[in-house]
């Protein structure tokens, strides 16, 4: 703009057009709503660009890989090369078609598309600043906002990323070779995912991991499988370690570990990746602007239709509470984007299915046996191990188990965790039956197809009810 | 726990009253002590309080209803423990780190597919009232649709109540449109678009009353004319069917039947028994009150500085008192049941009021030891409160003697019903000047005509007269009441 | 079909359109051509319609607008756009010397079916020059018809009407609300009438006349007065030849009027407005009508901005003061 500055009025401003934002754009301009989706490096947000999508590409292709140097037994005999630069260039194919489609969808639904970094300016009012050519910034007056700037890798002191020794998910998802050893600082599920990458491509792994197991929050005979197929895909574990230090020697870096009592560890390794967590994106948005603080977990404080403390703005995905999974981030847009269009919309489903994509797969929804016993009810439970079905049998992978958790009196089904492979899909049956208020008896008396991984889910719901088939019932 | 409340005993000898206001509503809280209900007994409307702190239950009586004493009107809910809530925890969700498997709550799990959720949301139901009717407690479609039909009805019942009570108000209000009369200015200022609508209406501005100066002229606006176009047009309306009604002779329905409650019953049984109890003779006198009128004008701006108005009522009820004094009989009461008869050393003189629901005698206590001012002030303050029907039973009570003055309407002689249980009550005509023969002439004088109606079975008609020259002397001679 | 567009979308639409269905609707002013227009006004239409009907003029306001004349005169279909309203005054003898008299001068043999396009008004945050609300010079005028859209439908739609009108015409385009809203623009041709004013909003307490950028702040004033007042707000569209008609007639029904405009009191149209209600309707009249204008100051800075432009709490204020007389 020449001189002055001529704002321009939207209805929803929506900062961030991750699987949060993009959603609740599309969502809304399907409603009819005039809305103006800000972005400030890329359409689809961390999850698509490097996140959730080009993860899953390389741990595909590495599978594929895997699959077929391995399967002798099956009697394939593969001599398998992987062109590192080639996977990782297919990957960037892939999210290049999504993130387009993204922009796409979001051109359909009349949605508005700007790029630039937005920050507030006071009540009902943006500034977004344009990183590059035309205009050096202007001013967005919103009715209703919505803050889906979603989150960064947290870094250790000591352990700054630099994208060449010490890598990122990012960095890690990016790579034009395979390094021949590598230190993962952090047993999360995002550190999980990629040392199972890495180890299927021949790079030595060590997991360095501050507390006694890997994956927290999921139940010990869950992990335990994790675990040992880890193990045995050549991941070492070192647990109740930390990293304190690291530095380069030679052509490689030593990384210096500790542990609660003071001993100090040394790993001689080509590269390091930090993967020890997230934390929500608020600090350049300048909530003081509209009064507006994070709660003291560093999230913003919403109700149950997505409103913060302050009328009309709203926040979804990982700056609102709860996980920071990009399918609740998609549902609260979701309920957001109706809540503005007038509808009577709410935050209101019982469960949020998880999902690590590591060898096996995990997948959990609901409560646990132990949190189904503290929220006062009398759980149940039905187990089916993967070693009793056919398919998993079939297909050589047959670790794991699928269990649901009950309530005895009432027969409803209250939370499902499965291990073993396509546990990431098979959950989504768990999660529907949750949100329906089904009972045991509704999963077990439908049909499940045979022979199909899906059929240990009816059996564990039979085996609940005492009365599976294919294993024997307690 | 609920609990029973009976229409109390309000006053001697009362076996019902009349409902004649809730002051609650089904639902209300209360506190103890707090006016639930106005009942109309005797002649007075009494409050009737809240024994119990709790919340209305139940109202058992429409108003305009007759309970009997000892009828139950209201059902509490009496505040005794509360019942305990079982303990629903909300599920935390704590914010570990990357995968959080545990589902985020907002405090209790509802068994109920999304879809019956959203429909809950769109009727506005709370799910957590419903009661699922599907396996193991399921809430379904036609759970929350009958839910809301539920609420639907109470909401009905609840806003055709609110119109009723709507209705009655308006009724209350109606207004009277008195004809005005025309200003005659001869310069009045308005808005153009007022002088339009004058001219339309074939009003002359100059006379639409004024009730608005400008720019120290009259000034009328739009409404005003309006109204006074609208008074004229009633005025000859109304003179029409006035003419037409005594041509026709129709004058509308027939008959008119008005209830025959509350306090006009109640009067009306009250003279019943004293007019077949006593056996009435009515002595009448005049009083020529020349001097009194003068003693009056003199003290009148007196009075207004003290700040009351000086009526010749306190002095009428100064020389009533010198003459029960003097003449005991007149101040007393008939016990039948012991044969005796009660000579009163206490002098209460009752004052006949005419209100909108009938003839009301407050009393003055003591008439004896009050001054002329206090007796004038007591008598505006009990005239004005019964008049707003806002003075106690207590207050019409206890009386040994009454007056009553319906000369201030008009009228010369009467035979006035005495006031049961007393035995004498002294009726006034109007005071104002009357032809009077005076050493052989005729001359105008201040006059006030005394009716004096008397219980035969105690006094005599000889006592009467005696009373009333006593009573005429101290009206005559004014200055008398000074020795009083 | 239709796009949702806002005000200035409208305006490139209008004359982009107007431009395609006629050879001889030239645009002409500074930064139009291939910069687009420093507002996006006119965007694109340089790359579709070509150096000889797109054209980028020198830093001349007095040129622009007579060699706009001349064309005119010639029997093309100018459309100049001066850059900010304030810049008009070095072209203001060609306005009112020749633009305004070219029809009567010649006695008809010559008609100037031209458009001066300039966005107008304040609420943008500029300097000296960029904010001010001068319609009164060119109502003044005779001669010349001005134009001054509140919406983008209407925009459009003026805009043509206004190329294909055969007098001068001045087009103020309200550019604080160039781009705070969109509204449904239909993508084909189409004309809204000049000298036509538009019923925003139907009312029986008050008349309010407005115009440009203030009839956002009013429709919010006669929302926030919703129950207590009820307020009928009148979009006047063209503001030469005014639409006596409808102002006389929402006069007569409501028996009140205010004024609202950012331009500055004295001189202001409200007064015009108030002298033709009364000369019509005076005894319709309740109370005096209200002017709810900027101050009689030069158009401030924009740090106080704010407090000279009408905004809805001041407009409110002034509705109560009509109806309380």
């Amino acid at each position: 703009m020449v001189v002055g500055d001529v704002s321009t009025g939207t209805e929803l401003a929506i900062i961030g057009a991750g699987p949060g934002g993009y959603v609740a754009a599309i969502r809304a301009g399907q409603l009819g709503i005039d809305v103006t989706l800000i972005e400030k490096d890329a359409w689809g947000g961390t999850c698509l660009n490097y996140g959730c999508i080009p993860s899953k590409a390389l741990i595909t292709a590495t599978d594929v890989g895997h699959e077929a140097d391995t399967a002798t037994e099956m009697g394939i005999h593969a001599d398998v090369k992987v062109d590192v630069e080639q996977m990782t260039s297919w990957k960037d194919g892939v999210v290049d078609q999504l993130t387009s489609g993204v922009e796409k969808l979001c051109k359909a639904n009349g949605v508005n598309l700007v790029e630039g970094t937005a920050e507030f300016a006071g009540n009902g009012k943006l500034r977004v600043a344009h990183g590059g050519q035309g205009q050096g910034s202007e001013t967005i007056e919103y009715e209703n906002a919505i803050i889906a700037t979603g989150s960064r890798a947290i870094q250790i002191p000591g352990f700054e990323y630099d994208s060449e020794y010490v890598l990122s998910s990012r960095d890690v998802l990016d790579l034009d070779s395979i390094p021949e050893s590598l230190v993962v600082v952090g047993g999360g599920y995002i550190g999980m995912e990629l040392s199972t990458v890495l180890a299927k491509m021949g790079c030595d792994v060590t997991v360095v991991e501050m507390l006694d197991d890997i994956l927290p929050g999921y139940e010990d005979d869950v992990k335990r499988v994790v675990r040992k197929r880890a193990e045995d895909l050549g991941i070492d574990f070192r647990f109740g370690e930390s990293a304190s230090e690291w530095e380069e020697r030679g052509d490689d870096i030593v990384v210096t570990t500790e542990n609660a009592d003071g001993e100090s560890f040394e790993y001689a390794t080509d590269k390091v990746f930090v993967a020890v967590g997230r934390q929500p994106v608020l600090d350049t948005l300048n909530l003081d602007a509209i009064d507006l603080e994070p709660n003291d977990d560093g999230r913003l404080e919403t109700d149950h239709t997505g409103e913060t403390d302050v009328d009309g703005v709203y926040a979804i995905g990982d700056v609102a509470p709860g996980p920071m999974l990009a399918h609740k981030a998609s549902k609260e847009g979701q309920v957001v984007a109706e809540v503005v269009a007038g509808k009577p919309s709410a935050l209101d489903y019982q469960a949020v299915p998880a999902a690590v994509f590591t060898d096996p797969e995990i997948g959990t929804v609901g409560l646990t046996e132990a949190e189904a016993e503290e929220e006062g009810f009398t759980p149940v439970v039905g187990k089916f191990p993967m070693s009793a079905s056919g398919r998993a049998l079939t297909t050589g992978h047959s670790d794991g188990f699928v269990r649901i958790v009950a309530d005895e009196d009432s027969g409803f089904v209250l939370g499902a965790q499965i291990v073993g492979p396509e546990a990431s899909e098979l959950i989504a049956e768990l999660g529907l039956a949750i949100e329906m208020g089904a009972t045991l008896e509704d999963i077990a008396a439908t049909i499940h197809t045979h022979p199909t991984l899906s059929e240990g889910v009816m059996e564990a719901a039979e085996n609940a009810l005492g009365h599976a088939i294919h294993t024997l019932n307690r | 726990m609920p609990t029973e409340f009976k229409l109390p005993d309000v006053g001697e000898g009362v076996a019902e009253g009349e409902i004649v206001a809730w002051l609650v509503e089904e639902g209300d809280t209360v506190t103890e002590d707090q006016p639930v209900a106005e009942v109309e007994t005797d002649k007075a409307v009494v409050e009737v309080p809240s024994p119990y702190n709790g919340t209305v239950r139940e109202l058992h009586y429409d108003e305009g209803d007759v309970v009997p004493v000892g009828s139950v009107i209201v059902t509490f809910d009496v505040e005794g423990e509360e019942v305990e809530e079982p303990d629903v925890e909300p599920e935390e969700t704590e914010d570990e780190a990357e995968a959080e498997p545990e589902a985020p709550e907002s405090g209790g799990r509802t068994f109920a597919p999304p879809s019956v959720r959203r429909l809950a949301r769109e009727l506005d139901v709370d799910l957590a009232t419903v009661s699922g009717s599907g396996p193991s407690g399921r809430i379904t479609e036609g759970d929350v649709r009958a839910a809301a039909e539920g609420e639907a009805e109470e909401a009905e019942a609840e806003a055709e109540e609110a119109p009723k009570q709507a209705v009655s108000k308006v009724e209350e209000e109606s207004v009277s449109a008195e004809p005005q009369e025309a200003a005659g200015r001869e310069k009045t200022l308005a808005a153009p678009a007022t002088r339009r609508v004058a001219e339309e209406l074939g009003v002359d501005l100059n006379d639409v009353p004024a009730a608005e100066e400008r720019d120290g002229e009259a000034f009328v606006d739009e409404s005003a004319v309006r109204a006074y176009a609208e008074s004229q047009q009633a005025a000859q309306a109304a003179d029409a069917a006035a003419v037409q009604a005594g041509e026709s002779g129709e004058s509308g329905a027939r008959e008119e039947r008005v209830p025959y409650r509350g306090v006009r019953r109640t009067i009306g049984k009250q003279m019943e028994k004293s007019k077949y109890t006593a056996p009435h003779v009515t002595h009448h006198d005049t009083a020529v009150v020349d001097a009194l009128a003068d003693v009056r004008e003199k003290l009148k701006p007196v009075a207004e500085d003290q700040g009351f108005r000086l009526t010749y009522m306190p002095f009428i009820v100064k020389a009533v008192v010198a003459g029960l004094k003097q003449h005991p009989y007149l101040n007393s009461q008939l016990d039948e049941e012991n044969e005796e008869v009660v000579l009163k050393n206490y002098y209460n003189i009752g004052i006949a009021v005419a209100t909108d629901a009938g003839l009301m005698v407050p009393v003055i206590e003591n008439a004896d030891e009050k001054s002329i001012p206090e007796i004038a002030d007591e008598m505006r303050d009990l005239i004005e409160r019964a008049r707003e029907r806002s003075i106690s039973r207590e207050e019409m009570q206890g009386g040994t003697f009454t007056l009553t003055n319906f000369g201030a309407i008009g009228g010369e002689y009467a035979t006035p019903i005495i006031n049961y249980p007393e035995t004498a009550i002294l009726g006034l005509g109007a005071l104002e000047e009357r032809p009077v023969a005076e050493d052989g002439d005729v001359v105008a004088k201040e006059t006030l005509p005394l009716s004096l109606s008397i219980d035969h079975r105690v006094i005599d008609g000889a006592v009467a007269a005696e009373f009333a020259n006593t009573v005429q002397e101290y009206l005559e001679n004014p200055s008398m009441l000074l020795l009083e | 079909m239709s796009e949702n567009l806002t005000l200035v979308q409208a305006v490139r639409d209008g004359l982009h359109d107007a431009m395609a269905a006629d050879d001889d609707v030239i645009a002409l002013g500074e930064d139009i051509g291939k910069n687009g227009g420093v507002f996006r006004a006119t965007q694109g239409l340089h790359e579709e319609f070509g150096d000889d009907r797109v054209i980028d003029t020198p830093l001349a306001e007095s040129g622009i607008i007579g060699t706009a004349v001349g064309m005119a005169a010639y029997g093309l279909k100018p459309v100049p756009e001066i850059q900010f309203s304030g810049f008009m005054y070095p072209g203001f003898d060609q306005i009112v010397s020749h633009m305004s008299r070219m029809r009567t001068r010649s006695r008809g043999r010559f008609t100037l079916p031209m458009v001066l396009r300039a966005p107008y008004g304040g609420g943008i945050r500029a300097p000296e020059h960029h904010s001010e609300s001068k319609e009164a010079f060119y109502t003044h005028e005779a001669g010349l018809k001005v134009v001054v859209p509140s919406t983008p439908y209407d925009t459009k739609g003026l805009l043509i009407s206004a190329i294909r009108d055969p007098d001068p015409v001045v087009f103020l385009e309200p550019k604080k609300i160039y781009r705070s809203f969109r509204e449904e623009v239909p993508d084909e041709d189409y004309e809204v009438p000049l000298g036509e004013a538009s019923i925003r909003r139907e009312g029986s307490d008050v008349s309010v006349f407005t115009w440009g950028a203030m009839t956002r702040p009013t429709l919010e004033a006669a929302e926030n007065l919703e129950g207590e007042i009820d307020v009928e707000v009148v979009d006047l569209r063209t503001l030469d030849p005014m639409d006596e008609e409808t102002i006389v007639e929402s006069f007569e029904k409501t028996g009140r009027a205010a004024v609202v405009h950012e331009a500055p009191q004295t001189g202001g149209l409200a007064g015009e407005i108030a002298a033709t209600l009364q000369e019509h309707s005076l005894l319709y009249q309740e109370a005096p009508v209200e002017r709810i204008t900027g101050f009689d100051t030069p158009f401030p800075l924009y740090a106080l901005e704010d407090f000279y432009l009408p905004e809805a709490e001041r407009i409110s204020d002034g509705l109560r003061e009509v109806m309380a007389f």
